[in-house]
């Protein structure tokens, strides 16, 4: 093939692709930037650039309503359930990985279960179950379900990258009289290191933009989280798109900023939990 | 610290203490209420009153002749062939295209993916104003381009509703299994597509005979998940329709929630949870088994 021709196909290459990736990108600009208008100018003209950067939804929306505390909520949930995840589901891994066992194989096995079965399924018996320990209608509740409900995936995710991690260093740590718990948070752990990048990002991921969970445990009546707010924006506010646009907003900004940094886990993590199936 | 101090003897059991909490948390708070939920299914509960009353299978009878339910299991059904063709074709597409394109390619990788690093809620929410008859850009752009015969309240009716939530989704997931793609599509030695071009192989029969085989370990794993998500697809329609017009848009996910949160009939809405339940089962095992058969080993 001619040079030439070799850089018209990947010129018209380029443009298709370009055009594609403004179809892809215009829903998400289209919200930031009305974030930026007032609601006459939204709905006086949708597609129109914002003529100046209106702050008053983003001013009323922090001082004037719940919103603040749902994002405290929203930060909190996140952050405990990925600490207390870390803290849990690595070891089993690590003791499912390391022992061939018959019982740890069954336990590998039961942990996968879970991921087959959707919230919806179990939801009912386990808010009666959280009420009766009393960890409804409070933040625990929530931080609960996420670790619980996270084991299967984990379990799946470090099994797989342990296989890559030589067993070596561990042994000779274990003649040296190191304990497992030792040479589990001081040795294996610190190798284990991108895997917990992709499972805090994945999972931290969908716990920041879980739905459907925080709206039923949380207590009704207060702020619960970002995302269960903006839903009920949705109805409270139903011509105040304004408002809504910088709520949703501020919820997709943060995300943005965290796959801006660490895009390689996101990426890298969606991989591993799929090759292995 | 060093390591010489302390115990002498590695831990024996360790492998007991280290698998204990997850075992508790997952036990207590995802087995234990699934199978539970096998109970509550064969009750009238309501959620809130301690008097459980036992109807035996009553609650499987309405399921099984209840039009309402039939219309949430078409659109569950519909929904998952539908979502997972599409996906699948624009994900393949995607990584294609990411794969070969000479300039900015990571920066088209990101952004084919921001969409899936929205909630189902904020997402919802876009199209909903996108779509909205009196304001939103797309029957204005139908405006815009002479078109306005094609204007309408998209979301008001059902066959446009389930459509723009079918469109919508694609748009938020595609970009999750375009990464899974993309990672096979690396996966393929140059040689093998140099050789087939050696061979005098057109890009279509390099495509076809080359690059489509191989990816299908990808594939499988794509279809796979995207059918379950469809399955359990729910925030979109939370906040395009509500299941609405009237139930017409309601899956069995949405029509679950809606039973057991806002006619607190947490007993049917359970019964209904473990067909969903079968149902998921069902269709990843046959999945396993037809798709692994044509896995090409490498």
């Amino acid at each position: 093939m001619s040079r030439q021709k070799r850089l018209v196909q990947d010129g018209i290459l380029f443009v298709v692709t370009a055009i594609l990736a403004v179809v892809f990108f215009f829903p998400i600009f289209f919200n930031v930037m009305s974030a930026f208008k007032s609601n006459g100018e939204i709905l006086r003209d949708a597609i129109a650039l914002p003529k100046g950067l209106y702050l008053e939804s983003f001013k009323y929306l922090l001082t004037e309503t719940r919103y603040p505390r749902a994002i405290v909520n929203s930060v909190i949930l996140t952050a405990l359930s990925i600490l207390l995840m870390i803290v849990v589901i690595p070891m089993a891994a690590y003791a499912i990985g390391r022992t061939n066992k018959r019982w740890t194989n069954m336990m590998y096995v039961y942990f996968l279960l879970g991921m087959m079965v959707p919230f919806q399924v179990y939801m009912i018996p386990l808010f009666r179950e959280l009420k009766m320990i009393g960890l409804f209608g409070n933040l625990a509740g929530p931080v609960v379900i996420y670790i619980s409900g996270a084991v299967g995936f984990g379990v799946l995710l470090f099994t797989s990258f342990l296989k890559g991690v030589p067993v070596e260093i561990e042994e000779s740590a274990q003649i040296d009289g190191c304990s497992r718990l030792r040479t589990f948070w001081q040795i294996v752990f610190p190798l284990l290191a991108p895997c917990t990048a992709s499972m805090v990002v994945l999972q931290g991921l969908g716990i920041w933009n879980d739905f459907l969970m925080p709206m039923l445990v949380l207590p009704s009546g207060q702020a619960k989280t970002m995302i269960v707010e903006i839903y009920y924006f949705v109805g409270e506010y139903v011509s105040r798109w304004d408002m809504i646009f910088a709520g949703t907003t501020m919820s997709i900004v943060p995300v943005f900023v965290v796959f801006l940094f660490l895009q390689k886990y996101f990426i890298k993590g969606i991989a591993t939990g799929a090759v292995k199936g | 610290m060093h390591w010489h101090t302390k115990r002498k003897h590695p831990w024996k059991h360790y492998a007991l203490w280290f698998i204990l909490p997850s075992f508790v948390f997952y036990t207590a708070f995802v087995i234990l209420p699934t199978v539970g939920s096998s109970y509550y299914s064969l009750t009238s509960w309501d959620g809130i009153s301690s008097n459980i009353r036992f109807i035996g299978l009553e609650n499987f009878r309405e399921i099984w002749s209840s039009s309402r339910v039939h219309n949430a299991f078409y659109n569950t059904l519909l929904l998952a062939v539908v979502l997972v063709v599409l996906e699948n074709i624009v994900a393949l597409a995607l990584a294609m295209i990411v794969d070969q394109v000479r300039w900015l390619s990571k920066l088209f990788r990101s952004i084919f993916y921001l969409p899936v690093l929205m909630s189902g809620i904020v997402m919802g929410f876009i199209w909903v104003i996108l779509l909205n008859y009196n304001f939103g850009v797309v029957n204005q752009l139908l405006d815009l381009i002479g078109l306005s015969a094609w204007k309408r309240d998209w979301l008001g009716d059902p066959d446009f509703a389930m459509i723009s939530i079918i469109l919508s989704t694609v748009w938020k997931s595609a970009g999750y299994y375009m990464v899974i793609y993309l990672a096979g599509l690396q996966g393929i030695p140059k040689e093998l597509l140099e050789a087939a071009s050696i061979d005098g192989a057109g890009s279509w029969q390099r495509f076809r005979h080359v690059t489509f085989p191989l990816l299908a370990g990808a594939m499988t794993v794509c279809i796979i998940l995207s059918m379950i998500n469809a399955l359990k697809i729910f925030d979109q329609i939370a906040v395009m329709t509500d299941g609405g017009p009237g139930f017409e848009t309601e899956t069995l996910t949405y029509i679950i929630y809606k039973v057991a949160f806002g006619e607190l009939r947490q007993g049917f809405g359970t019964a209904l949870g473990i067909v969903l339940f079968l149902i998921i089962l069902i269709v990843s095992v046959i999945q396993v088994r037809v798709l692994r058969g044509r896995e090409v080993e490498m």
